[in-house]
C-alpha cells in the first residue's frame, strides 16, 4: 500500500505500473491501495492510463461479470440490437475508450455538452437519459469495456439477448398476468405487485398506484417484448433498483406480465390509463365523509340533545 | 357480613328555607377555579322544577344510574360493548345548555360610562367566551318556581300524576313548591366509580366518600353521563371530572363540611352508619317498591355485638363504632324512619336522606278572600298540598307508604309538641296521633330535641379519621413527621 502511495505520487508512469501489479495481485489491500492511488493522481491522467494499458491485458474476473449482468443487460445487449439501449457489441470501436468512460460516469452531463453522437442516442431513445450506474469507477469502467470487447469478439456472445422463451403469448398468460399486475397472485420471489405503484389500463376503481408511471403503453415506449422483459428482469430506475434486488421476478413471471403489458397496449391503442384523478379523489372523500356522518347521526339517533332550550320553545307555541 | 363504615347525611326539608347559603359557601371554598364556572356541587331547587342540569331526573335522556332485570345489574349509559363505540362522545353527556352558560359582568361599565340621563348598567359577559350574553339560564332559573309554565310543567316527577292532578296542582291558588338541596349523595354503589374507564373514581375504604383522583383521570367524562344526580362535574380547565368531597380535608380537622356549617336553617345532619357491603349486589337487584326497606336493612345496628365484631375485623376503629352509636343519621333513617332517600330506583343507594316537607293546608281561598281558621290546627298529611304521588316518586320510588309513615310521624310529633306547650290539644288526641303514627311519648321529644334544638355536637356527629393512625399503617410516624413537607403535589393539568 505504501508502495502505491508512493508510486501514485511521484510519477504518472509508476502510477500504471503500481495499477498493473495492483490489479494482478487481486488482494483486496491492493485494491484499496488502488483506490487511494486514484485519489491522488489527476483523474483525466489515470483514465487514460487505464484505457491504454490495462484493458487489454485484464482478464475478465466474475465480479466484473456479476456487475454487467445486475446493471447493463436491462437495457443492452451485446450482438442481440437494441433494447432500450444501443447494441454494445464493438462500441469500442465506435468511440474512443476516453468518451466513452466520460460518457458512462455521468451520462447526462456527456449528453448535455452537445456531443453529436451521444445527441443522437438520446434521441433514439426517446429522450431517456441513460442512469450513472451505480459504484461506477475509471477501472470499472475499463475492466466492462474489456468485458464488451472480449464478447465482441466471440461469434454469438453470451449477453446477445434475453433467455426469456419466445413462444407465442395466449390469453392464459394475459390473464395470469393480470392477476400478477394486480396482486391476486402473489410473485414466487416476494417480489411486490406492480399495482403498488403504478396503473394501467383496465385497472378498475381508482386505479394503480401513482408513484410510478402509468404503464399502458410501457410495452411499445420501451421497444417490445425483449426490451420490456430484459427490464423486468432487473429494473433500473432508482426507485425500483433496490426494491427488486433482493426480490427478483421469476422467468415465467416476466413472461405473464409481458404478455399482460402487450395486451394492455394494444387495447388502448397508445392512450394513457387516465383513471381517478384529484376530483374524484377529492369527491369521494367528501362524499365518504358525508355518508359516514349520515351513518353516525342514525347510529346515535338516540343520543342526548340539548333539553332545555327545547323546553321553552316548546312553552312559546 | 362485611362491615364498613359509610358517612351519611340527613336534609330536613322542613327546615329548608331555600337561601343558597350552602351553594355560596361551597362555591366559595371548592369551584371559584377557572374551569369550575358552571359547577355546583351544592345546590337548591325547587320542586316542582327541572333543577340543575335541566331535568336530571329525566333518565330516559340522560340514562344514569343503574338497571336491572332481576338477574344482572347493568349500567344505563355503558357497558363493554357501548364503550367502544361511544369511546370519543357520549351520547347521554349533558350539554352547557343543560348546565347553564356561566356569566360575570363588566364593573368597569359602571365607571367608565359617560354621563346620561340613565344609571349605568354593568353588562353581563359570558366566562366561556368572554363575549356579552343574552342570559337565558342559570343554575337556579327556576328558583320559586320562576317561569313556572316552562320548568316547573317539566318537572320529570309529575309523570306519577294524572293530568286533572297536574292542573289542580299548577291552579294559581295552590302553587306548591319547596327545596331541595343537593350534593353528592356518596352512594352505596356508585355508578361514576363503575362507569370510569380509567379507574379514577375511588370510595374511600375508611368513610365511602366518593373521590376522583385528578392524576387518573383520563377526561373520558363515563362518570358525568353515569351518576343519574349529575354531580360529577367535567372541568373544561384542567381535563379531569370533579365532584364534591364532601369537604373531606374538614371532616379530618372535626369540621363540619362547608354546606353543612353553614346552613341557616340547620336543616344538615351528617354522621357515619355501619353497613353490611356483602347484601349489596343482591339488594340492588330487587323491585323498585322494596328499595327503601333493603337499603335500610343492609344498614347495621352499631350495638349489635356481631357487628361490633364484624367491625373490629375490618379494622374499623372503636371510636368509629362509638361515633356511629350516635349517629343522627342512624335515628333519623332506622330507629324513626322519617328521612327517605332521593330517586332510589336508580340503584346506587344515596346515602344523603330528605326528610321529607309536610306542606299542610294553612289557609283556603274562600269567595275571594283568604279564609285561615281551619277545623283542624294541623291538615290531614293526606290532605298536603304536594300530591302523595308526587312525593312518592321522589322519596320513595313509589312506595308511597314509606313516605305516609315519614309524615304522619312528623306530624304527630307535632300535635304533641302543641298539647304540652300550647295546651289547646287535648293528651287524648296527643296520644291518638302518636300511636297512629307508631311513635311514643319518647320518640317524639327526640325527634323534636334533634329537629329543633340541636347544637353543632348533635347535628354532626363526625367519626374521627385517625389520619396518625393511616400514616402507621405505612410508615413510622416519627419519621413521616421528619419527611413530610409541603410535598411535590402538581395542580391536575391536561395530558396523561
Amino acid at each position: 500500500m505504501l508502495h502505491c502511495r508512493l508510486g501514485a505520487a511521484t510519477a504518472v508512469r509508476g502510477t500504471s505500473v503500481a495499477l498493473r501489479w495492483a490489479m494482478r495481485t487481486r488482494t483486496s489491500l491492493a485494491r484499496i491501495g488502488l483506490v487511494g492511488a486514484l485519489a491522488f493522481a489527476a483523474p483525466g491522467l489515470v483514465a487514460e492510463a487505464l484505457a491504454q494499458d490495462v484493458a487489454v491485458t485484464e482478464p475478465v474476473s466474475e465480479e466484473t461479470l456479476a456487475y454487467f449482468k445486475t446493471n447493463c443487460t436491462s437495457c443492452h445487449t451485446i450482438g442481440g440490437g437494441a433494447l432500450a439501449g444501443p447494441d454494445l457489441k464493438d462500441v469500442t470501436k465506435r468511440r474512443t475508450r476516453e468518451q466513452l468512460t466520460k460518457y458512462i460516469q455521468d451520462p447526462k452531463a456527456a449528453i448535455d455538452s452537445g456531443d453529436a453522437y451521444w445527441v443522437k442516442l438520446w434521441n433514439d431513445a426517446r429522450g431517456v437519459y441513460m442512469p450513472t450506474p451505480p459504484g461506477i469507477t475509471p477501472d470499472r469502467i475499463a475492466k466492462i469495456l474489456a468485458l464488451v470487447d472480449a464478447e465482441s469478439a466471440l461469434p454469438k456472445s453470451r449477453f446477445a439477448g434475453m433467455t426469456m422463451s419466445d413462444r407465442a403469448l395466449t390469453p392464459a398468460d394475459v390473464e395470469r398476468g393480470r392477476r400478477l399486475f394486480e396482486g391476486a397472485d402473489a410473485m414466487k420471489l416476494g417480489a411486490p405487485a406492480c399495482i403498488g405503484c403504478h396503473t394501467v389500463e383496465g385497472v378498475g376503481g381508482f386505479g394503480g398506484g401513482r408513484l410510478g408511471p402509468d404503464l399502458t403503453d410501457a410495452f411499445s415506449r420501451l421497444g417490445g417484448r425483449k426490451s420490456v422483459g430484459a427490464w423486468l428482469t432487473s429494473p433500473q430506475s432508482p426507485t425500483m433498483a433496490p426494491v427488486f434486488a433482493n426480490a427478483a421476478l421469476a422467468d415465467d413471471e416476466i413472461l405473464s406480465l409481458v404478455a399482460y403489458l402487450q395486451d394492455r397496449s394494444l387495447v388502448a391503442g397508445g392512450r394513457a390509463a387516465g383513471g381517478a384523478g384529484i376530483f374524484e379523489y377529492l369527491a369521494a372523500g367528501v362524499g365518504g365523509l358525508a355518508a359516514l356522518l349520515a351513518l353516525f347521526d342514525f347510529f346515535w339517533r338516540g343520543r342526548h340533545t340539548s333539553v332545555r332550550r327545547a323546553m321553552v320553545e316548546a312553552s312559546r307555541r | 357480613m362485611d362491615v364498613r363504615s359509610q358517612i351519611g347525611m340527613v336534609f330536613h326539608l322542613d327546615k329548608c328555607i331555600g337561601c343558597h347559603t350552602c351553594s355560596i359557601a361551597c362555591k366559595n371554598v371548592w369551584t371559584d377555579r377557572p374551569g369550575t364556572e358552571y359547577m355546583w356541587w351544592n345546590n337548591v331547587e325547587t320542586k316542582p322544577g327541572t333543577g340543575y342540569p335541566t331535568r336530571w331526573e329525566d333518565q330516559k335522556a340522560f340514562k344514569g344510574g343503574w338497571e336491572t332485570d332481576g338477574k344482572s345489574l347493568q349500567l344505563k349509559s355503558t357497558s363493554k360493548a357501548r364503550i367502544i363505540p361511544n369511546i370519543f362522545h357520549s351520547p347521554s353527556m349533558p350539554s352547557m345548555d343543560d348546565y347553564y352558560e356561566p356569566w360575570t359582568y363588566r364593573y368597569s361599565d359602571l365607571f367608565t360610562a359617560p354621563e346620561g340621563d340613565d344609571q349605568p348598567t354593568a353588562v353581563p359577559i359570558s366566562m366561556v367566551t368572554g363575549e356579552p350574553i343574552a342570559i337565558e339560564s342559570g343554575p337556579n332559573f327556576d328558583d320559586d318556581l320562576g317561569g313556572s309554565a316552562v320548568y316547573a310543567r317539566n318537572d320529570p316527577n309529575l309523570e306519577a300524576l294524572s293530568p286533572d292532578q297536574r292542573e289542580q296542582m299548577f291552579a294559581i291558588e295552590r302553587l306548591v313548591f319547596f327545596y331541595l338541596p343537593r350534593i353528592c349523595n356518596h352512594c352505596l354503589n356508585p355508578a361514576c366509580v363503575a362507569a370510569c374507564p380509567s379507574g379514577a373514581l375511588y370510595k374511600r375504604g375508611e368513610d365511602g366518600i366518593v373521590l376522583v383522583n385528578q392524576q387518573r383521570c383520563r377526561a373520558w367524562r363515563a362518570c358525568v353521563a353515569a351518576c343519574p344526580y349529575k354531580k360529577v362535574f367535567y372541568n373544561w380547565n384542567t381535563g379531569k371530572s370533579e365532584k364534591c368531597i364532601l369537604c373531606y380535608p374538614r371532616l379530618e380537622t372535626g369540621q363540619a363540611p362547608a354546606c353543612f356549617h353553614s346552613c341557616v336553617g340547620r336543616i344538615r345532619y351528617l354522621g357515619n352508619v355501619l353497613y353490611d357491603a356483602d347484601r349489596l349486589t343482591e339488594i340492588a337487584k330487587l323491585p323498585d317498591h322494596e328499595l327503601v326497606e333493603a337499603q335500610r336493612s343492609i344498614l347495621l345496628d352499631p350495638n349489635d355485638p356481631a357487628v361490633i365484631e364484624g367491625a373490629r375485623r375490618n379494622g374499623i376503629h372503636e371510636s368509629v363504632i362509638d361515633s356511629a352509636r350516635r349517629s343522627p343519621l342512624w335515628k333519623f333513617v332506622k330507629v324513626w324512619k322519617i328521612a327517605l332517600p332521593p330517586h332510589i330506583e336508580y340503584r346506587t343507594f344515596p346515602m344523603l336522606f330528605y326528610v321529607p316537607p309536610l306542606l299542610p293546608v294553612m289557609s283556603t281561598n274562600v269567595g275571594g278572600k283568604v279564609k285561615s281558621d281551619l277545623d283542624a290546627l294541623f291538615a290531614d298529611t293526606e290532605k298536603g298540598r304536594a300530591p302523595m304521588e308526587y312525593m312518592g316518586k321522589l322519596f320513595a320510588a313509589g312506595n308511597e307508604g314509606k313516605l305516609r309513615y315519614a309524615l304522619k310521624k312528623q306530624m304527630a310529633v307535632r300535635i304533641a309538641r302543641r298539647h304540652l306547650t300550647v295546651g289547646d290539644v287535648t293528651k287524648e288526641e296527643a296520644e291518638r296521633a302518636l300511636a297512629q303514627a307508631d311513635c311514643t311519648w319518647d320518640e317524639a321529644d327526640a325527634i323534636y330535641r334533634l329537629t329543633a334544638l340541636a347544637n353543632f355536637d348533635d347535628r354532626f356527629v363526625i367519626p374521627p379519621s385517625q389520619r396518625e393512625m393511616a400514616i402507621e399503617m405505612l410508615e413510622d410516624p416519627h419519621e413521616h413527621r421528619s419527611t413530610a413537607g409541603f410535598g411535590f403535589r402538581d395542580a391536575p393539568t391536561r395530558g396523561a
